[in-house]
């Protein structure tokens, strides 16, 4: 390609000399458009965000909610059932970030040790398209899979392998915990895919020269190699785990609700400040989670392959 | 381990893994299809093939119109975070001190939908009544700047896809040599030119999937565009109300089938056109020097 063929025309013109102004005026000018993005990006993403926490402080009235300083919807939020709501779904959430991990990471390591560097990203596709396609397709048609005389339910009797359907998988915590799985385990296998680049093919010949056996390798070398992408993993799941109101508010039954179903029930009831204060408490969740990943791991070593 | 030492069987085993897994995460959606083209809906003992629940959706008013803002969203959304994206990578290249921009435009992709709209929402309520408040007070016609509805809902789609496509593209760009860009340069090119005429070609794949990504994405969104919309529908808006209000119809599992196999043609589409050019190049490059 890089040698190849044609490239420009007649060599253009050097600028005029004299309006060198103006064309230090057109430089600057797009110098200053590569920081527009970010500059979108602050003031509706990070400024949203973090006044979330200044909100959380105020009033609600009848409509909305008003300028002050009172700590009310934080004891509402605390002092009620969803703070206990909330801990259940961290629990599990907790527990489907382990089974992301259990089944994710060996395939992100499989990915990258056994299959050809060419048809590395092709598999990648594989869990790119699931992730394409709606996640409310992929929960709510779950319901049919899961259900009473679903997919499930009915293949496992047609085999004979149960007597009467299995009821506790669907409008249960385990069916939140299912739907957090098949919804967020495309990401730990990307982190992990991501993260493995870290560790070069000759780190595990020396390995095998030194005939260190396979736990060693995957406790001593894999693990730390790929530990900043399995944390932002780990993270991206937990806290749309906790986040994602669709999941319980579908597959949860009664007591399922996670502190995104309670902003936007509280959105609906009109109490404002309680939403502010739940996503206050999930924005400073999720930084404080980031910040301790970036000290622990570098966080940003996960986008080193494309500097 | 190198590779002579491994067993073929694990690998075996490894693909077939994998395979479940996929196969696992798609169930619902596979399963949902096979629903949809069944005369009798889901549950039923008989299985009699039938496009008539995909022809209703065609035929519901209200699903158009939906389908209509769609589009205009996606459109909307294409125009402004593909520019973005690659405004973002390039600066992602340029910059020396990059965790700052790292974390401000991947930041969203941790961001809980729920949570994320939820503020986005009052910001927004926030920026209306002030706006308004200046409209008032001087009487300029801004006043309805921020109010819920394509705006409001376009910015939402913007931060939400602009991370995705920032990082496809960004992809692309690690395999471009910069130093192509340096030649141009030396030529006597301008940086833009150099960038349209050098370098473009070479990553307009990535930019092209970065696109399909984001209309994809916004065609499946519900939660940012639900809050933020204002007074329009989207498609995912009619078919949440529908399922969650009237129950799963024969309907539903044909707005989420046509859903899904759009997805699934648009990545098809794309990796048949990435194999074919891959093939041409392979015999352009294969052939014998002065053809």
């Amino acid at each position: 390609m890089r040698g190849g063929g044609a490239g420009f025309g007649p060599v253009p013109p050097l600028p005029d000399p004299a309006s060198p102004a103006l064309a230090r005026l057109g430089a600057r000018a797009a110098a200053a458009a590569f920081y527009l993005p970010p500059a979108f990006m602050a003031l509706f993403f990070l400024a949203p965000s973090l006044m979330t926490v200044v909100w959380s402080f105020w009033e609600r009235t009848m409509f909305w909610m008003e300028p002050a300083f009172t700590l009310f919807s934080y004891e509402n939020f605390f002092l009620s059932a969803r703070f206990g709501n909330f801990l259940s779904s961290i629990g599990h959430s907790s527990i489907a970030v382990v089974i992301c991990f259990v089944i994710g990471f060996p395939i992100a390591v499989f990915v990258r040790r056994r299959i050809p560097e060419i048809a590395q990203h092709r598999v990648m596709l594989l869990f790119i398209l699931p992730f394409m396609v709606s996640e409310i397709v992929r929960t709510f048609m779950l319901r049919p899979v899961l259900g009473r005389n679903g997919l499930v339910n009915s293949t496992l009797m047609e085999l004979g392998v149960i007597s009467e359907p299995i009821t506790s998988i669907l409008f249960t915590p385990t069916g939140v915990v299912i739907g957090e799985v098949l919804s967020f385990l495309p990401f730990m296998v990307f982190c992990g895919f991501l993260a493995m680049e870290a560790a070069p093919r000759h780190v595990f010949e020396v390995c095998a020269d030194i005939g260190a056996p396979r736990w060693r390798v995957f406790k001593d070398v894999i693990l730390p190699l790929a530990a900043p992408g399995v944390f932002a993993g780990a993270v991206f799941i937990l806290v749309n785990g906790l986040g994602v109101a669709l999941i319980p508010n579908t597959l949860g039954g009664p007591g399922a609700v996670n502190a995104g179903l309670i902003a936007t029930q509280a959105i609906i009831a009109l109490d404002f400040p309680l939403a502010m204060a739940v996503s206050a408490i999930m924005t400073l969740t999720l930084i404080g989670l980031l910040a301790l990943g970036h000290r622990l791991f570098d966080l940003a070593s996960i986008l080193e392959p494309f500097k | 381990m190198s590779e002579d030492y491994v067993s073929p069987w694990e690998t075996r085993l490894g693909w077939l893994a994998l395979s479940a897994v996929v196969l696992a995460i798609m169930s619902p959606v596979l399963y949902s299809i096979y629903i949809s083209f069944n005369e009798h809906g889901f549950g039923a003992a008989r299985y009699d093939f039938t496009t008539a629940w995909y022809a209703a959706v065609f035929e519901d008013a209200q699903l158009l119109s939906a389908l209509g803002w769609t589009v205009a969203l996606a459109l909307a959304t294409v125009v402004v975070t593909i520019p973005f994206a690659l405004l973002c990578a390039k600066l992602f290249k340029r910059l020396r001190r990059k965790l700052w921009l790292v974390f401000l435009i991947l930041m969203p992709l941790f961001a809980p939908a729920d949570i994320f709209a939820s503020s986005l929402l009052v910001f927004f309520k926030t920026l209306n009544g002030t706006f308004e408040g200046i409209a008032d007070a001087t009487g300029l016609p801004v006043g309805h700047f921020f109010q819920l509805g394509f705006v409001t809902a376009t910015i939402g789609l913007i931060v939400y896809t602009l991370p995705y496509a920032f990082v496809v593209i960004l992809i692309t760009m690690g395999r471009y040599n910069a130093e192509q860009t340096e030649a141009a340069r030396a030529c006597g090119a301008t940086a833009w030119q150099a960038f349209l005429q050098v370098e473009f070609p070479q990553i307009r794949p990535g930019v092209l999937a970065a696109t399909a990504f984001t209309v994809i994405l916004v065609f499946n969104e519900y939660v940012r565009s639900n809050a933020l919309k204002g007074g329009f529908d989207t498609f995912t808006t009619v078919l949440i109300s529908q399922m969650l209000n009237i129950g799963m119809s024969e309907q539903s599992y044909a707005m989420g089938g046509m859903m899904s196999l759009t997805a699934i043609s648009v990545v098809a589409a794309i990796l048949a056109w990435t194999f074919a050019r891959r093939a041409q190049l392979t015999r352009r490059a294969a052939a014998p020097a002065g053809n």
